[in-house]
């Protein structure tokens, strides 16, 4: 088990982040050839004033009309968003692990923060699956792949919670959450978590073309 | 038995249990890591009971853990056993020389990953 532990927590660690890096700049390469093929007229209409701006205001909790018809469910999304990022930047287990392995170190959260944080993501993901059910328009989108993915992006923070609290084997469960965390990375490009790399550009056309073209904003 | 008796025997059970808690710290002096230099600690002590281990990984060279170093390199033939880790790491890393919880960690985790035994992830050290 510890040989198994040795392989997944150091060569398959940076086969995983190899995945990530080189899909995700091949999918946005291939998108920016795609357009330049068929739709060459969107380069013609993006404006990085207007894009930014739009992005901007999409990053406002409740800040656009659409958000504030939604405003439990926009919420919950930041919430989950933020508490992704934070915990996986600033969870102390991760900073230590980046200053011993690369020499780089930043502060890091309190334990109790970062604990709450990880709750609050899971929530976040039973939330999203329970919406999936019950709203009617969402059901009617859903399919088994949405749960799956929903799955794949909660496993970690479930496994790292046993981690931290060391509920079962910490050996098994340590090796779990590395595993899972390697497989979300890894997929980011290939499945709908690749809205991670592409939201910014159609947000930033959608925000150009509002703009640029029809003077008004898109929020 | 009758109820009065089952009263009884959860009194004595519990009253043992709490006994047990006061009188025997979780862990005795050796069979921890040292830590004053850290202060207030923010996981549980690693637990290492030095002769348990040393038995278990075969180990007669004392030097191998508590090495010395001097301009950062390794001088053969010394050992370090009278000395505590933090006389020499400090708490922040110097140059190359690892800070306290780095070399802890290297030197535990670190020989644990190449020799594939031994504890290696956080929580089989650090035991709540």
């Amino acid at each position: 088990m510890e040989r198994i532990y040795v392989f997944v927590s150091g060569p398959l660690a940076w086969i995983a982040w190899t995945v990530f890096v080189v899909g995700s700049i091949y999918r946005i390469w291939h998108l920016l050839k795609l357009a330049k093929e068929k739709e060459q007229v969107l380069f013609s209409y993006i404006s990085f004033k207007y894009a930014i701006r739009s992005i901007i205001n999409w990053a406002i909790p409740w800040n656009t009309n659409n958000m504030r018809l939604h405003p439990i469910f926009v919420g919950v999304a930041f919430l989950f968003h933020i508490g992704f990022f934070l915990i996986l930047a600033f969870l102390s287990a991760h900073v230590i692990l980046l200053e011993e392995g690369f020499g780089l170190g930043w502060p890091a959260l309190p334990d109790i923060v970062a604990d709450m944080l990880a709750f609050a993501v899971l929530g976040a993901c039973i939330f999203f699956a329970a919406r999936r059910v019950v709203r009617p328009e969402v059901a009617f989108v859903t399919d088994w792949t949405d749960y799956a993915l929903l799955g794949l992006v909660a496993a970690p923070f479930l496994t790292g919670i046993l981690a931290y609290h060391q509920w079962g084997d910490p050996l098994v469960v340590t090796l779990l959450h590395i595993l899972s965390a390697e497989l979300l990375i890894a997929s980011i490009p290939f499945t709908r978590l690749s809205h991670m790399l592409f939201a910014p550009f159609t947000r930033g056309y959608i925000g150009s073309e509002f703009g640029m073209v029809r003077h008004v904003k898109d929020w | 038995m009758t109820r009065r008796h089952h009263a009884l025997w959860l009194g004595a059970l519990l009253g043992g249990m709490v006994l047990a808690l006061c009188s025997a710290p979780a862990w005795s002096e050796d069979t921890v890591l040292k830590t004053e230099a850290f202060g207030t600690l923010r996981r549980p002590v690693a637990i290492f009971d030095h002769d348990t281990h040393n038995e278990k990984a075969g180990l007669d060279d004392c030097a191998i853990c508590h090495h010395v170093y001097q301009d950062g390199k390794l001088v053969k033939d010394s050992s370090s056993e009278d000395q505590a880790c933090s006389d020499c790491h400090a708490l922040k890393r110097q140059g190359r020389q690892p800070g306290l919880r780095e070399a802890y960690h290297g030197a535990c985790v670190g020989c644990h990953k190449s020799k594939g035994k031994g504890p290696v992830a956080c929580g089989q050290c650090h035991q709540r």
